[in-house]
C-alpha cells in the first residue's frame, strides 16, 4: 500500500492571469484518506480538477495513478484516467432525466461500449451490480425514480452508488455534504468512507466534525498554497481558525470556473 | 455596429420612465398617422350598406351546407324563365358528395402538414446544432447556419409555396416543401434554444466517469434535449396544420382549394362547413398535443 497514487512537483495553475494553485511538492500514497480544508477560493476545487485533467497545469509535474498529466495527455488517455477516478460533487452531478438506477449504471460506461451504451441496454451483470450498489446505499426502492425527483441526500447516495459500480482507484469528493442536514451529512460521509475502502479518497470538507469520518491526513490550503499537511490527530481548532482567518491582501476569489472551460462539452 | 448593439444602444437610450412615456407617445402618433392618412384618402369606408350585407352573410353562414345532407330538398328543380324544367337535383346527394370531397381534402391538408413538419424538423436539426452557442461550432459555419434559418423564418409559407408551385408544379409536393422550408426556421430556433439550455451538470456527470463523446451525447445530451425537441415538434406541427389549410389557395391542394372555390362562388354555406371542419381539426390536434407536452415535462 505504499505505492504513490498522486505526486505534484512545482505545479502552478493559472487562469485569467492569476495563480489559482501553487504547490511545490505533494505526494499521496495509495489507500490514504485525505481531507482538504481551506476558505473559498483557496484552490481546493482547482486541485481536484487538476487531478482529473479538467484543469491543465501551467507548469510543473503532475502524476496521477502513474500517468504524467503535465505532458499534454490526449483526450483518449484522459478518458482512461477518468475511468479510474471516481468523482462526487456538490449535489448536482447526476443526469436529472434518467432514473436513479440508470445514473448508477453510468459508472460502468468505461466497461460498456458501443451501441449498448447509447441506448443504455446494459449487460445483465452490470444491472445486477447497479442494483446491489443501490441496495448498499439503501435506495433500491427508489431505483426507478427520476434523479431530479430525488432529495439532496438521496442524490448524493446515488452518486456514491455510481462510485461503487465504477470501482475507481481514486475517489475525489468535492464538498459531498454541502447541501445536506447534519444527520444526512453523517450518513453520506459514512457511505462514502465505505465506498472508498479499497481506494484512495480525497475529499474537500468544511465541517470539522466530519473530518474523522473521512480522513486520517488533513491538508490546509490558503490562497493556492499548502498551509499545513498534518495527520488528523495533529489538527486542532487553532490551526483551522488560523486557516480560515480572512486575509485582506487576498484578491476576490475566482471559485467560478471560466465559461470557456465549461463550454468545451465534447472534449 | 451590429444590429444587436444598435438595438441595445436604442433600448438604453429609452430606458426609464421618461423613455417609456416617449415611446408611448411615438406609438400614439403612429396610430394617429395611420388612421389620419387612411381617412384623408377616403379608404375608411365600410361600403354602401354594411349592415344589410352583414345580416345576409351571417344568415347564410348560419346554415352550413352539410345540414342539407339530411334536410336538403330531394327534388330541387332548376327552371328557365318560361317554366321548363332544366334539371332536377337531389340536394342530399350533392352535399353528401361534397362532404366526401371535404374529407379527402382534409386528409390532404393533414398529409401536407405532417410531412412538411417532419421535413422542416429534419432540415433544422443539423443547423440548430451548428447555431447553438454552447456547442461552439466553427464561427463561419455557425454564421451560415444562422443566416439560413433567419431567411427561412422570415419568408412566409405562402411565398415559398408560390415559388415552389412554379418549380415542382401544382399539388401537395409544393405544399410539403413550402411548409418544410418555412418551419425549418422556426424549428432551428427552438432546437438551438433547447440545446443552449442543456444541463451542464449532467454532461459533467457522464464525462467524469471517462465516457467517450458518443456516450456523453447519448447519456447526457440526448435525454436532456429529447423532451424539448418533441414538445417543439408538436407545437410547430400544430401551427402547420393551420398554415396548410391556406396553402390550397395557391394550388397546393387540400382545404384551401375548397375555401377559394366557396368564396369565389359566394357559397357561404359551404365555406361555413369547411371552417367548422378546420376548427374541429385544429382543436382536436391542439388538445392531443397539449396532453403529450404536459406528460413530457
Amino acid at each position: 500500500m505504499n505505492k504513490i497514487a498522486i505526486s505534484l512537483q512545482q505545479v502552478c495553475c493559472i487562469a485569467d492571469g492569476r495563480a489559482l494553485l501553487d504547490v511545490s511538492t505533494l505526494s499521496i500514497r495509495h489507500g490514504e484518506r485525505i481531507a482538504i480544508v481551506g476558505h473559498n477560493g483557496a484552490g481546493k476545487s482547482t486541485l481536484l480538477r487538476l487531478l482529473t485533467g479538467f484543469m491543465p497545469a501551467a507548469h510543473g509535474k503532475v502524476e496521477v495513478l502513474g500517468r504524467d498529466l503535465s505532458t499534454g495527455e490526449s483526450p483518449q488517455e484522459l478518458r482512461t484516467l477518468r475511468c479510474e477516478v471516481g468523482q462526487i460533487h456538490q449535489g448536482l452531478h447526476l443526469v436529472g432525466r434518467l432514473s436513479a438506477v440508470e445514473n448508477v449504471m453510468i459508472g460502468s460506461l468505461g466497461r460498456v461500449t458501443g451501441w449498448r451504451s447509447w441506448v443504455r441496454h446494459f449487460p445483465a451483470d452490470e444491472v445486477t451490480n447497479a442494483e446491489a450498489a443501490l441496495h448498499a446505499v439503501g435506495l433500491l426502492a427508489r431505483a426507478q425514480t427520476r434523479a431530479d425527483k430525488l432529495s439532496g441526500g438521496e442524490r448524493q447516495k446515488v452518486a456514491i452508488a455510481r462510485l461503487l459500480v465504477q470501482q475507481p482507484k481514486l475517489i475525489l469528493a468535492d464538498e459531498p455534504t454541502a447541501a445536506l442536514d447534519p444527520a444526512a451529512a453523517g450518513e453520506v460521509c459514512h457511505l462514502l468512507a465505505q465506498a472508498a475502502r479499497n481506494s484512495t479518497l480525497i475529499s474537500i470538507v468544511h465541517n470539522p466534525s466530519l473530518l474523522p469520518l473521512l480522513a486520517d491526513r488533513v491538508i490546509g490550503l490558503r490562497s493556492g498554497r499548502i498551509a499545513f499537511d498534518l495527520p488528523l490527530s495533529a489538527v486542532d481548532d487553532q490551526k483551522l481558525t488560523n486557516l480560515y482567518r480572512p486575509d485582506e491582501a487576498a484578491p476576490a476569489a475566482p471559485w467560478q470556473l471560466p465559461e470557456s472551460a465549461r463550454r468545451a462539452v465534447f472534449s | 455596429m451590429s444590429v444587436h448593439a444598435l438595438t441595445n444602444h436604442f433600448v438604453n437610450r429609452f430606458s426609464g420612465r421618461l423613455g417609456f412615456l416617449g415611446l408611448t407617445l411615438i406609438y400614439v402618433l403612429l396610430v394617429a398617422a395611420c388612421l389620419g392618412t387612411l381617412a384623408r384618402e377616403d379608404e375608411l369606408s365600410l361600403g354602401r350598406n354594411p349592415l344589410a350585407n352583414l345580416v345576409k352573410t351571417v344568415g347564410e353562414f348560419a346554415h352550413p351546407s352539410f345540414l342539407d345532407v339530411w334536410f336538403g330538398n330531394q327534388q330541387l328543380e332548376y327552371k328557365s324563365d318560361d317554366g321548363t324544367v332544366l334539371r332536377v337535383e337531389n340536394r342530399q346527394e350533392v352535399e353528401a358528395d361534397y362532404l366526401a370531397g371535404l374529407g379527402r381534402a382534409t386528409w390532404t391538408t393533414i398529409r401536407i402538414a405532417t410531412l412538411g413538419s417532419l421535413l422542416g424538423a429534419l432540415l433544422a436539426l443539423p443547423l440548430a446544432v451548428l447555431t447553438a452557442r454552447n456547442l461552439a461550432a466553427p464561427k463561419p459555419l455557425a454564421w451560415l447556419a444562422k443566416s439560413v434559418l433567419d431567411i427561412a423564418r422570415s419568408i412566409h409559407t405562402l411565398v415559398f409555396g408560390l415559388v415552389l408551385v412554379g418549380i415542382v408544379g401544382l399539388g401537395p409536393t409544393a405544399g410539403i416543401l413550402a411548409i418544410g422550408l418555412h418551419s425549418m426556421g422556426t424549428y432551428g430556433k427552438l432546437f438551438a434554444e433547447a440545446i443552449e439550455s442543456l444541463d451542464m451538470a449532467a454532461i459533467d456527470a457522464v464525462r467524469s466517469v471517462g465516457a467517450t463523446p458518443d456516450q456523453v451525447f447519448f447519456n447526457a445530451v440526448w435525454p436532456s434535449v429529447l423532451p424539448q425537441f418533441v414538445s417543439s415538434h408538436l407545437y410547430v406541427w400544430e401551427f402547420n396544420i393551420r398554415d396548410s389549410t391556406i396553402l390550397g389557395l395557391i394550388g397546393a391542394g387540400g382545404l384551401g382549394l375548397l375555401i377559394t372555390e366557396a368564396t369565389s362562388l359566394f357559397q357561404w354555406g359551404r365555406l361555413s362547413t369547411v371552417l367548422i371542419v378546420i376548427v374541429l381539426m385544429v382543436s382536436v390536434f391542439d388538445t392531443i398535443s397539449r396532453r403529450i407536452r404536459q406528460a413530457l415535462s
